[in-house]
């Protein structure tokens, strides 16, 4: 069993960044992604938001992987996440749910707003390998190393989304249209600035909709 | 927004992420503060459910039952119940991380 774990810090709120990390699907850095749907989504009675998502990622095996070790290098991926907005907290598990026997990955990902108004993602691991011939630990290390350029494309992917919303927010039009300031504390305001179609979701929308769809 | 599994649930998924997204957005800056009484955060909460449910409700329920008979067409419904009834975001994270914290 390998274990692996980082911390990075942002330099944006955790509003934004949590919701970059929600919107990165797709990205450039994410070719893998072939689907992603949400199985479930609840809302407690705290206000935290409970989120299970089903994706499809497409797998590359190693060249010293034997022949038919998987029957297709594609592995559905499961991931839950429960969303704090007071207390500004993100928590996100994931791991696949096939090939298991192969390799299992398991990721926790938490982001927390820092006191200076950062963000703190932490990242950890847990890559476990049931496979026989000896081959467990070849494939546990290659998993580890796989799993730590992944973290970093991952991140790339973010930031790319990250950059994204920064630049739409930027927009006169935007700021005139909706607010994403915290000023809407009325709920006037409230229904508004989700009301309004041109806001950054949308722009963002078209930048990062793929053109097969409408 | 990714494509969903299935594609006949795809224009669905496309429209109830839209949907989502623009809600989501407002749900990550609460206009109430994490100091408020429990009874204030809870009608917020409250509100910001219904205003979700009035806005997304009737996209998410086509989406979610169009999706509900794709995972059941694919055979993976055990599977994701096996998955997500060993949930572990009410256990503990994992074992102590022996590797070294980096940051960069």
């Amino acid at each position: 069993m390998k274990f692996f774990s980082q911390s990075f810090l942002y330099d944006d709120p955790w509003s934004i960044v949590s919701l970059a990390f929600f919107l990165r699907y797709p990205n450039p850095y994410a070719a893998h992604v072939i689907s992603c749907d949400v199985i479930s989504r609840t809302t407690t009675p705290t206000g935290s938001l409970l989120t299970t998502r089903l994706i499809l990622k497409r797998g590359a095996l190693p060249r010293w992987a034997p022949q038919g070790i998987v029957s297709r290098a594609e592995s559905w991926v499961v991931e839950e996440s429960e969303v704090d907005p007071l207390g500004k907290t993100v928590r996100c598990r994931t791991k696949n749910l096939d090939h298991v026997k192969v390799m299992q990955v398991e990721e926790w990902v938490n982001f927390r707003q820092t006191s200076d108004g950062k963000t703190l993602q932490t990242t950890e691991a847990r890559i476990l390998s049931g496979f026989g011939w000896g081959l467990a630990k070849k494939i546990e290390n290659h998993g580890l190393k796989r799993f730590k350029a992944n973290v970093q494309r991952s991140r790339e992917g973010v930031s790319l989304i990250l950059n994204l919303i920064r630049q739409s927010r930027l927009q006169p039009m935007t700021l005139g249209g909706e607010g994403l300031s915290h000023s809407h504390g009325t709920s006037d305001n409230d229904s508004r600035s989700s009301t309004t179609p041109s806001g950054p979701w949308s722009r963002l929308k078209t930048w990062l909709r793929p053109p097969s769809s409408t | 927004m990714a494509h969903s599994l299935s594609p006949e649930c795809t224009p669905l998924k496309l429209e109830y992420d839209a949907c989502f997204n623009a809600w989501f957005e407002g749900y990550l800056e609460p206009a109430v503060a994490a100091s408020a009484s429990t009874a204030q955060r809870e009608a917020y909460s409250h509100r910001k459910a219904a205003e979700f449910q009035e806005k997304c409700g009737k996209v998410w329920e086509s989406y979610r039952l169009c999706v509900q008979k794709a995972v059941k067409d694919k055979g993976l419904e055990a599977l994701l119940q096996q998955a997500r009834d060993e949930n572990p975001l009410t256990e503990a994270p994992p074992p102590p991380s022996t590797a070294g914290k980096s940051s960069s």
